[in-house]
């Protein structure tokens, strides 16, 4: 134990800081020694190709962030491989296969989803999704901001499985209601 | 080392060991059992013989390491054990006190012994189960363990099968480019959709199904009374991405049938990615299981989605009194993760030279699965009932996996909702992913070992053959906010990797990939990747080819 001016401690504050340091270095033996097992049983992971790994990622995160670099992430496309060009919203036209009306493919899920109306009316069904409820993006759609569990209150630390009883489970099963 | 189950290096004893055992055998061992002390967290040290603390021989110390010779039980401190050895041939081998490890004071170094960590193990057991003999296996079986997919489905995800059937060449199309590789028109808000399909049109395993007629259409609706059938529709976009056509393709019908499906579930609203994939499976799963008239739970179901996307969870509560251990099992479809962040790094830190503060407080993929199967221990307020101690007691809950899938779906808790504030919003922190990824640390072999402090012992014997070694071949990324954003999917054929927004399909180099913001990724073991990239453009045409129609 280093930096220790043992004249200004009292002999109280010199014991506790004495266990302290018998406690920490425990505490160091004790990674080492587990550090020494893992490596003497061949244990360790790939641990070459993961900061291989790590490496590439930190590269290809810096020439992505210089901006002298062609701006391949949002520039507007040219052509696609094939050659082709696309328009903003996609114009083939084909029938809706509830009314029979000529749609055009862009304007189809809007269309479908007045079409198809009061007929799809959602029951609050329990699904296997549950876990995914706490993980929801909406998307763009101006009537998108819902929750339709009201309770989904568990953080999303937590919701790979509530603490609710021995032996309980992974819930990608069943969403328990209160 | 041997495939599935992971395996030691059998370590080499040192000739001072190797000595001990010759001259000795396991009796050392069998006598320190008795004051080997097993706490409820796994780790073991040796109890103290008497109510005295320990002291070394040699200078009276009681601090730092101590060990206990195995022969005359005699106690040293690590600066005098050399000093015993001299004074008493033979004695070179003893027990470090604090932590059960074997330790040769005439090579000055930590030594390993099956043997000695059957003995360990063994008291384990005892303590745990009472069971006097400490045969039993850590942790309880609670369904026998079965192997995946007999047969049928294994058949029809094998590529050979699909490369005699199907043809792809198509000489008017740009056929120099990777087979199903074909853009999907955003039919308004539809890219959480695009993006899912694309990586399910290229899970090597559910791709082979379909094109080898896994699921024909045509006979399928013939059989069946209810007309809605989602692995139908799919087969129809198989067709359509496969057909050779490059132009986009408007996934129309299947939007139709899939909306008419997930009406039955709580919303048909969902534009969230990970949502869609798994109504999608769901989906196909409930058709296959109500034209079989089975019920059968989805660790054993023979249907494409769970054949092929479906593993299993091993979730363990350990009493934190006791160390008495309740274990369940349960089937995934893919695996869900919080973010881990510079709180917690990487376990197993054999070996960590961390890049100074840039990367040490990025996210990773292999942090996050540190995360999810690190024991959590649940507080005060959740106690649990445990069976051994007949009462409630702090416990710890740690997951594992038990089974691997063919394909794992790896999702990113990106979205945080709060309770108090009734605020949802996206978390744009990046995330780290290799693009080669081996899942052994992450099984419940190595997760149980190492709780017990990577004892060589059998933990979780005939676990499934299946490689841990995965290759990425799909990303689904979010760019934009909670409500506003795209989605994006990268795919990876044959080693080239292409951005599929909606209808455009463009080259882009690894590193862009690398570079963004993955929400799903999508992961092929290893051996079904290498056989997919195997190029079929050199396959003739066969006369099966109007089998896809145009």
């Amino acid at each position: 134990m280093s930096g220790f001016n043992e004249d200004n401690m009292g002999s109280h504050a010199q014991l506790s800081s004495q266990f302290f340091g018998d406690l920490l270095d425990s505490i160091i033996v004790d990674v080492a020694s587990e550090c020494h097992r893992i490596a003497r049983l061949g244990l360790d992971r790939n641990l070459e190709e993961e900061e291989e790994e790590l490496r590439l990622s930190a590269q290809a995160r810096v020439r992505v962030a210089d901006p002298s670099n062609s701006g391949e992430a949002n520039s507007k496309y040219v052509v696609d491989i094939f050659g082709q060009t696309h328009p903003p919203v996609a114009n083939e036209i084909f029938d809706c296969m509830n009314c029979g009306r000529s749609i055009m493919a862009g304007r189809f899920a809007p269309h479908l989803e007045k079409c198809m109306g009061k007929g799809r009316k959602a029951r609050l069904k329990v699904t296997r999704s549950s876990t995914a409820v706490q993980n929801r993006y909406s998307q763009g759609s101006p009537v998108s901001t819902y929750s339709p569990y009201s309770n989904s209150t568990s953080t999303s630390r937590l919701s790979n499985g509530t603490s609710s009883g021995a032996g309980e489970e992974y819930s990608n099963g069943t969403f328990q209601e209160p | 080392m041997t495939t599935g189950n992971p395996s030691y290096t059998n370590p080499k004893p040192c000739k001072h060991l190797a000595d001990y055992k010759l001259n000795h055998g396991l009796s050392g061992y069998k006598s320190l059992q008795k004051h080997l002390k097993t706490a409820p967290h796994g780790k073991t040290s040796v109890g103290k013989p008497s109510t005295k603390t320990p002291r070394c021989i040699s200078c009276d110390g009681f601090q730092g390491r101590l060990y206990f010779c195995l022969i005359c039980s005699s106690v040293s401190c690590l600066d005098h054990n050399l000093l015993h050895t001299q004074s008493e041939v033979g004695h070179d081998v003893a027990v470090d006190i604090e932590r059960a490890e074997l330790y040769c004071c005439v090579c000055c170094d930590q030594v390993y012994d099956p043997d000695f960590d059957k003995a360990v193990m063994s008291k384990h057991i005892m303590g745990i189960t009472g069971d006097k003999n400490g045969d039993e296996s850590i942790g309880k079986r609670l369904v026998k363990r079965r192997r995946l997919g007999s047969g049928v489905v294994e058949e029809l995800v094998d590529s050979k099968i699909s490369k005699q059937l199907i043809s792809m060449r198509d000489r008017r199309a740009k056929s120099c480019y990777p087979l199903g590789l074909r853009g999907l028109n955003n039919l308004g808000n539809t890219c959480f959709m695009n993006s899912v399909l694309q990586a399910l049109l290229h899970a090597p395993p559910f791709r082979n199904y379909f094109l080898s007629g896994g699921h024909n259409h045509e006979t399928c609706r013939k059989r069946s009374v209810d007309q809605l059938c989602l692995s139908c529709d799919i087969d129809v976009v198989f067709s359509a991405a496969f057909s050779g056509d490059r132009a986009p393709y408007s996934p129309a019908q299947f939007l139709y049938s899939w909306w008419q499906h997930s009406a039955n579930l709580a919303s048909y609203e969902q534009k969230d990615a990970h949502e869609f994939f798994i109504s999608v499976l769901d989906g196909i799963h409930e058709k296959e299981v109500k034209s079989r008239n089975q019920n059968r739970d989805n660790g054993d179901c023979q249907c494409i989605a769970h054949g092929v996307f479906s593993g299993l969870l091993r979730s363990d509560v350990t009493c934190m009194t006791c160390g008495f251990t309740s274990t369940t099992f349960d089937p995934c479809v893919d695996i869900s993760l919080d973010l881990d962040t510079s709180n917690f790094p990487p376990k197993n830190t054999a070996n960590k030279s961390i890049k100074p503060d840039a990367n040490s407080s990025m996210s990773t993929l292999l942090g996050c699965l540190d995360l999810f199967t690190r024991q959590e221990k649940l507080g005060s307020d959740s106690k649990l009932y445990c069976q051994n101690c007949q009462e409630r007691q702090d416990s710890a809950k740690q997951m594992s996996i038990k089974r691997l899938p063919l394909v794992l779906c790896l999702h990113i808790k990106r979205f945080e909702h709060s309770p108090v504030t009734k605020m949802s919003r996206k978390i744009d922190r990046y995330l780290q992913f290799p693009l080669s990824l081996d899942m052994t640390p992450y099984l419940s072999s190595s997760v149980v070992r190492n709780r017990f402090g990577n004892r060589i012992f059998a933990f979780e014997s005939g676990e499934s053959d299946i490689s841990a070694e995965f290759e990425i071949f799909a990303a689904v990324t979010h760019a934009g906010t909670l409500e506003s954003g795209h989605y994006v999917n990268f795919l990876r054929l044959r080693n080239q990797w292409y951005k599929c927004d909606d209808a455009w399909i463009n080259e882009v180099d690894e590193g862009m990939v690398r570079a963004s913001q993955c929400y799903m990724m999508f992961y092929v073991q290893k051996s079904l990747y290498q056989k997919a990239n195997e190029d079929w453009s050199h396959l003739p045409i066969s006369p099966r080819r109007n089998m896809f129609g145009q």
